[in-house]
């Protein structure tokens, strides 16, 4: 029940985080008429984390002649400490997320990228309810260990999402690849790479992210929360970006392939 | 700064990137510096680009403005893209829009001393920002290039610049530039992206952030080797997304700082720095032929050769 708990603590704090709950609770109605549809509902997310919660318990720790390897698969599935859900429990043993109600995909995120968010989580410098209590319990290095872990995972298949109206991607795919002229926004191409593909640590792959994540980090920045301190650049492209922007650029940035080298899907021509 | 600022900075706008401070178009009625006061103009969308013949020489303009090293790569000597200083694929006002440079041409030189079309401008992009080689006149990379500035120009008048074309004009600095306080204000602002070392970064093999000098950036010829162009577009422009952050004393800083490295051999070198310096470099501007760090910039043994198409790019072309 932990995912369940977990999110609504956040709910609480974040405007962002409500949307994102009544999204959930709306997919929630939705599934209780429409059962094909249930792996979208809320409910589905606390058997998919009880599911998970097994499944790391049955894997044990992963073989690594590495010791750091091995301390990062370990917290990675089991948990830094017995009180504390492991990270997989939400974001999956192979790191996938859940990109539907907007936890992150970490599987081939840049190391270094993960392991600075996650300093920013337990400095607070970035803040997050959920978090920062994970990274609070983690030492730099365990931080460092666990963030090698996910950044290793091969990057999963995309999630077949809710798919986003025609011109919502067509609005996102020429904000992200042309920005605007008329707000002086600088298109996301320009730093997050050909097709949001990220450069190292500094700005984190785009490409295939679950789009209600994407979506609340740029709400986020938007808003002025805590964040990397990094980050005074995309406060600036955020203030730039209406709300309907926000919900186009993410949907768009999620229909991209994710995997390195790989062509766009259906939303680019 | 031997420029008067009182000098239009109409000829910047050909040019984030080929101009050297002696290209002068005409048009100097209007400063770019009023592109932030004024309406700039809005390019048409990607919607509006026809079906057809002519719809694909846009489309292709495009691609090559983008990713020159792959569609152009028989003419790319580096690892720029035409879309690295004329940002937002050659649209957004105030970093040298297309649009803004469409509509001044045909214009005259003072750097080769005849009337240049728009294709013989594109020309020396190929010559000195992208170290690469020149494409002859009607070469289909330049036909679409052209088409592509042609379409994003739709609805401006010619032969008058208009705002947001160039980059604004700055004031001049309340002290001299100095390198040292340039490095800091790279250091601060400027590495995260380019790297301590100025040699940009890549993903997945693709450069994102462009090189600032090294064997894969400009060369000695082109505009932005001009301190004046550089601190005129770092004001307006960078760091990406906050233009307007740094004060006009570091965009100066720290574009002598930048412009202060070494960077491939100028392409019209004659053999001898120093006389090279006089021809082509003779201004406050320019540091080539300066000793800078013990080293003359320019020196043939320490900079890298002008013009580095790899051959198979030049034979597959």
């Amino acid at each position: 029940m932990n995912t369940v708990r977990i999110i609504r603590m956040d709910a609480v704090q974040s405007p962002a985080h409500s949307r994102m709950m009544m999204r959930c609770e709306a997919m929630d109605r939705l599934a209780r008429n429409r059962p094909q549809r249930a792996l979208r509902t809320g409910r589905f997310i606390v058997m998919r984390s009880l599911l998970c919660a097994f499944v790391i318990q049955a894997a044990g720790p992963a073989r690594a002649d590495d010791k750091a390897a091995t301390i990062g698969a370990t917290i990675a599935v089991q948990g830094a400490s017995r009180d504390r859900p492991a990270c997989a429990a939400c974001h999956g043993v192979d790191g996938a997320g859940q990109p539907d109600v907007g936890i992150p995909r970490l599987a081939g995120l840049h190391a270094s990228y993960i392991a600075d968010q996650l300093g920013y989580f337990a400095s607070g410098k970035r803040r997050n309810p959920i978090m920062s209590p994970y990274a609070e319990a983690l030492t730099p290095d365990q931080r460092r260990a666990v963030a090698d872990y996910f950044a290793g995972l091969p990057i999963p298949a995309p999630v077949d999402a809710v798919s986003a109206p025609p011109a919502q991607l067509e609005r996102g795919r020429a904000l992200f690849q042309r920005g605007d002229a008329q707000t002086k926004l600088i298109a996301c191409t320009q730093c997050h790479g050909p097709n949001g593909v990220g450069v190292g640590s500094f700005t984190p792959r785009l490409a295939g992210q679950s789009g209600p994540y994407i979506a609340d980090q740029l709400h986020r920045w938007r808003d002025g929360d805590p964040r990397d301190p990094r980050g005074s650049y995309m406060q600036a492209i955020a203030a730039r970006l209406s709300s309907d922007d926000i919900e186009a650029l993410a949907a768009y940035a999620a229909s991209l392939d994710p995997k390195p080298g790989g062509s766009q899907r259906s939303a680019d021509r | 700064m031997t420029t008067p600022a009182s000098i239009p900075i109409a000829f910047a706008s050909l040019a984030a990137l080929s101009c050297l401070a002696g290209w002068t178009a005409r048009s100097p009625a209007a400063h770019a510096a009023d592109a932030s006061d004024k309406a700039a103009f809005v390019p048409p969308p990607e919607s509006a680009i026809p079906q057809g013949k002519f719809g694909d020489e846009v489309r292709l303009g495009e691609k090559i403005f983008r990713e020159p090293g792959t569609h152009a790569s028989a003419y790319v000597g580096n690892d720029l893209r035409c879309s690295n200083c004329h940002l937002d694929a050659g649209r957004l006002a105030g970093s040298a829009p297309m649009w803004g440079a469409y509509v001044t041409y045909p214009a005259y030189q003072a750097k080769n001393g005849h009337v240049n079309s728009f294709e013989e401008r594109l020309q020396g992009c190929f010559r000195y920002s992208m170290n690469g080689k020149v494409p002859p006149l009607g070469d289909p990379v330049l036909v679409a290039l052209e088409s592509y500035s042609f379409f994003l120009a739709k609805g401006l008048p010619t032969d008058e610049a208009p705002p947001g074309r160039g980059f604004p004009a700055l004031p001049k600095p309340d002290t001299k530039p100095d390198y040292d306080r340039g490095a800091q204000v790279y250091a601060d602002h400027c590495a995260a992206c380019h790297g301590g070392d100025g040699l940009g970064q890549s993903a997945d093999g693709k450069v994102v952030f462009p090189p600032l000098w090294g064997p894969r950036s400009y060369n000695w010829g082109a505009g932005m080797g001009s301190i004046k162009n550089a601190a005129e577009f770092i004001h307006a422009n960078m760091p990406l997304g906050m233009g307007g952050s740094l004060t006009p004393q570091q965009a100066w800083d720290v574009a002598t700082y930048v412009d202060s490295q070494v960077r491939p051999q100028d392409p019209r070198f004659t053999g001898s720095v120093a006389e090279t310096r006089a021809k082509f470099h003779d201004n406050a501007n320019s540091m080539y032929g300066q000793t800078v760090n013990g080293a003359v910039l320019g020196d043939p043994a320490s900079t890298p050769p002008a013009g580095t198409v790899p051959a198979a790019a030049e034979q597959g072309k």
